[in-house]
């Protein structure tokens, strides 16, 4: 082995496919570069084109959407000459408010709090990596950010918002208000921000290495 | 002589971590690089599976027999379960969104059981099917689940939005908790299978060695 080779084993964190357990040695991976599992074919690291300024920008956008999202109305019906606006977190409230407290708070976790804390860790995170300043408490963001994903359902309430109104179509009229298209292009901000975040890529920057 | 295929992070007595994929020692209790807590393989994965599974088969129950919600209309309550909920679009000739509901909300999580209880069932007896379509059915169960809820939020809205007094209100039933518990349960039972077991089983042979 020469010494140049050397050090770059030594620059990398060895790695293991999450899928299979195969070790892998991955080198540094050009932008755009891909490397996959050879045992059983898993995406294990996927270095970004543009770095970690997409995902922020992305992030950042998702965060002024969010908070839009819950100022305006959401959804508003009209029925036999009366009227109701409700806010998207009414539908976490009203449920509150009619005794069913366990499913309120589901409710507000999956479509509120989940969303933002994971939008607010990604900035978090991303802020300090670019612009190359690393915290020994970036580790534990990391470790949100890559945790808390299965449990930001913004995208499944969309589609409850679909089919809701279909329901109310034939008794009412339901209009969307300014927060259901906030929300709307919450979700996909913060789809695009998640997707641009390799793992590897991430830890090997919260690391301070190059990936 | 190790139990784990070799090249594996496990016969070399690493284990890989779950949050950022560092292999370490598998002394170790908690991962040196994000201190995640880690482990060869996820503790008792099969019986936790099997007991959110079990979990998620007693909820079902409730969730599909219980009314979702009760509409109150000029004093008359009427319940709508899951499935009449289905059948009432179907007949309004709603069909998309009755298939939609149908499967999201039926279908994904009685196949996610299934599923999950068959890869169980095949680590424990040594399955001699393929591994990658093991691995992949593992994957779609991983990523479909969540949209389970899809009716749970449904009811939600409409509580919170049809709210006229007397001359129309919307009321959550009790199949909305049984159900976002089914729902619960069978995230929960994806993220305890460890799919590494699936791989145990076969002698890894590296195709190159890049
Ligand atoms: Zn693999």
């Amino acid at each position: 082995m020469t010494a140049d080779a050397a050090q770059t084993r030594a620059a990398t964190t060895p790695v293991a496919c999450l899928e299979c357990d195969l070790l892998v040695d991955l080198g540094p991976l050009a932008p755009g570069q891909r490397a996959q599992c050879p045992r059983c074919g898993t995406t294990i690291a996927a270095s970004p084109k543009q770095g970690l300024h997409r995902p922020l920008a992305f992030a950042l956008a998702a965060a002024v959407l969010l908070m839009l999202a819950n100022v305006y109305p959401f959804l508003a019906f009209k029925a036999s000459g009366l009227e109701r606006v409700m806010t998207l977190t009414e539908s976490a409230s009203a449920l509150y408010d009619d005794g069913s407290r366990v499913l309120a708070a589901l409710v507000l976790t999956f479509i509120v709090i989940a969303p933002a804390v994971l939008t607010a860790s990604v900035i978090a995170l991303l802020v300090p990596l670019v612009t190359g300043r690393r915290y020994p408490w970036l580790r534990h963001i990391g470790r949100l950010v890559f945790v808390i994903g299965p449990w930001s359902m913004a995208e499944v309430f969309l589609i409850g918002v679909l089919v809701s109104f279909i329901k109310i179509a034939k008794m009412a009229t339901m209009l969307l208000g300014p927060s259901f298209w906030a929300f709307f292009a919450f979700t996909v901000c913060l789809t695009a921000a998640l997707a641009a975040l390799d793992r590897h890529y991430v830890w090997n920057a919260i690391e301070g290495r190059d990936a | 002589m190790s139990a784990y295929p070799q090249g594996t992070a496990a016969a070399h007595g690493l284990a890989a971590c779950h949050v950022c994929g560092k292999a370490s020692s598998a002394a170790l209790h908690r991962c040196p690089r994000c201190e995640a807590p880690i482990h060869v393989r996820k503790p008792d994965s099969l019986q936790r599976t099997i007991a959110l599974l079990l979990t998620a088969v007693v909820l079902l129950l409730p969730a599909n027999i219980l009314p979702i919600m009760h509409t109150e209309n000029l004093g008359r309550v009427t319940p709508s379960t899951i499935l009449g909920g289905v059948v009432l679009l179907w007949e309004e000739g709603a069909y998309p969104i009755a298939l939609v509901i149908l499967i999201a909300s039926v279908v994904v999580p009685i196949a996610k059981i299934l599923i999950l209880s068959t890869l169980v069932l095949g680590v424990a007896r040594a399955s001699t099917a393929s591994p990658h379509d093991r691995a992949r059915l593992y994957k779609v169960t991983e990523m479909v689940g969540r949209w389970s809820m899809i009716d749970v939020f449904v009811v939600a809205i409409l509580v919170a939005l049809i709210n006229l007094g007397d001359l129309l209100t919307i009321r959550p039933g009790n199949a909305a908790l049984a159900f976002a518990g089914v729902v619960v349960s069978t995230i929960l039972a994806a993220g305890s299978f460890d799919p590494r077991l699936i791989w145990d089983q076969v002698p890894a042979q590296k195709e190159s060695d890049a």
